[in-house]
């Protein structure tokens, strides 16, 4: 039990070295996965959006930015959990340094999550705010997005950490983006209603983290709704507090033989 | 004396091979303790259990009076690690290293740092990463590192491994620093001639066994020898460097 239970300070230690990490490269970092998102806006939006009507109501562009906020917060997350903590866990033996001091497993699992968080944050909201530029945003309630794009980013983080504590070989990244990522990027709502398609993709659908968080981002942008916002967060964080234990107990297996 | 490291009945097995069977050891307070024996021995498993980074599977381990099993954070808050490969961080300066390493520990202490960064003649390079340091500098900031929380008990696997004759004696000069000033030092080598000065006492290592425990000038005496190396061949019928 001891073993699971995150020390606050340690935790916060891990945090505050990929803070200083990204504070020298963060002017760098920032651009290009801001601009992947805002390439789908408009080329979805703006292009393809000219020549459809409205779905449920809602002009094409406005129903699709929320989701790419939502998927915006997925595609950070999971970069600084998968390369960047395989390289610090496989490659530099970061890990086995942090690991000497005080630092255990469950801290560095925590602090990790904690700043994969941090950084979608970063993300998330940048992006909602160039959203808002393009005039896509709605109700007022979007200014609390911030709290489920960490909730959000959390989440794949820990589904990202959880992959990198099992894989043995970093060549496998590319399945888990191109048979999980993608797949959650192209099929969780953001470009289409599920409400159409046969039963089975929606409930294929609701098993995806990411269906919840665009969910909730489409509700707080767009038509805000307590039940569905708040429903969707418990689904989020219970599936981030289930899956906790599984990078700890692999990781404490790679690195602490 | 009062003992800084105590195991009893030591033992860890990777799958097949055994890296430390049933070994016993005792390291007094302010001496260098050495690890002596060819790679494969079973030095530095036994280095990883003292300091939290390998499970033991038998046996008891006491870490200056700590249980090294149940009180891990405390152990490791209280010693100093220089690993065998270097671990540096390689996205932060070298005086960031160590600020990073103080706040792992939970100290903030700008002024040990400027110390560690002079200790380890590195002042002149605490803004440059770790990778445009010569192997020596490495050495020297994994080290000052293992230095930033005061520990009384410092254990280094290796620490002149790969280095020319010139960053050895660097490195031994600091080992004698330490020393100087009480503080324990546990250390492996594969070099019979720096156990043969350093190290106060010492075991030889083979197979994940200890073969022969002693102080340096014990030993040769013991096995009739000139030098370690001699002692080490007339144990286990092996060359160390084979």
């Amino acid at each position: 039990m001891n073993d699971y239970v995150p020390s606050l300070h340690g935790a916060l230690a891990v945090w505050q070295r990929d803070l200083r990490v990204f504070s020298k490269v963060w002017k760098g970092a920032l651009l290009p996965q801001f601009v992947d998102p805002l390439f789908y806006l408009v080329a979805m939006g703006f292009g393809l959006g000219t020549y459809l009507a409205t779905i449920q109501g809602i002009p094409y562009r406005e129903f699709i930015a929320p989701g790419l906020v939502a998927s915006s917060v997925m595609w950070a997350a999971s970069f600084e959990t998968t390369w960047n903590v395989y390289f610090k866990m496989e490659e530099s033996r970061l890990y086995d340094a942090v690991l000497s001091t005080p630092v255990e497993v469950q801290d560095l699992v925590s602090g990790e999550v904690a700043w994969a968080a941090t950084r979608a944050l970063v993300y998330g909201t940048s992006f909602l705010g160039i959203v808002t530029i393009f005039g896509l945003v709605k109700s007022p309630w979007a200014l609390c997005m911030p709290v489920f794009l960490a909730l959000g980013g959390a989440c794949f983080a820990m589904l990202g950490m959880t992959f990198t504590s099992l894989t043995p070989r970093m060549e496998l990244y590319s399945y888990y983006y191109t048979l999980f990522i993608t797949p959650l990027f192209l099929f969780s709502g953001i470009f289409y209603p599920l409400d159409k398609l046969p039963d089975w993709a929606t409930v294929v659908a609701w098993f995806t983290p990411l269906y919840h968080l665009v969910e909730i981002s489409r509700s707080l942008i767009l038509h805000p709704d307590a039940w569905t916002v708040l429903g969707n967060a418990l689904w989020i964080a219970v599936l981030t507090g289930v899956l906790f234990g599984i990078p700890v107990n692999r990781m404490r297996r790679r690195l602490v033989a | 004396m009062s003992v800084a490291v105590e195991a009893r009945g030591l033992s860890k097995r990777y799958g097949q091979i055994v890296a430390a069977d049933s070994i016993d050891f005792t390291v007094r307070e302010g001496e260098c303790f050495g690890f002596l024996g060819p790679n494969g021995a079973g030095k530095t498993t036994t280095m990883k259990m003292i300091y939290g980074l390998a499970a033991m599977e038998h046996g008891e381990l006491r870490v200056l009076g700590l249980d090294a099993r149940t009180q891990r954070r405390e152990v490791k808050s209280r010693i100093g690690v220089v690993p065998q490969e270097e671990n540096l961080d390689r996205e932060l300066t070298v005086r960031e290293n160590l600020e990073m390493q103080a706040l792992y520990h939970g100290i903030r202490d700008e002024e040990r740092v400027d110390e560690l960064l002079e200790l380890a003649l590195l002042s002149t390079r605490a803004g440059d990463r770790p990778q445009a340091l010569s192997g020596g500098m490495k050495r020297r900031l994994l080290i000052a590192r293992a230095l930033v929380n005061s520990p009384r008990l410092v254990v280094l696997d290796e620490p002149t491994t790969g280095l020319d004759p010139q960053a050895r004696l660097a490195v031994w000069d600091l080992l004698d620093r330490m020393k100087r000033e009480g503080v324990t030092l546990i250390l492996t080598t594969h070099y019979m001639e720096e156990a043969q000065r350093i190290c106060d006492r010492l075991v030889i290592m083979d197979g994940g066994r200890i073969v022969a425990e002693g102080s340096p000038p014990e030993l040769l005496e013991r096995f009739e020898q000139e030098s370690l190396e001699d002692v080490f061949l007339e144990i286990t019928g092996r060359s160390l460097r084979e």
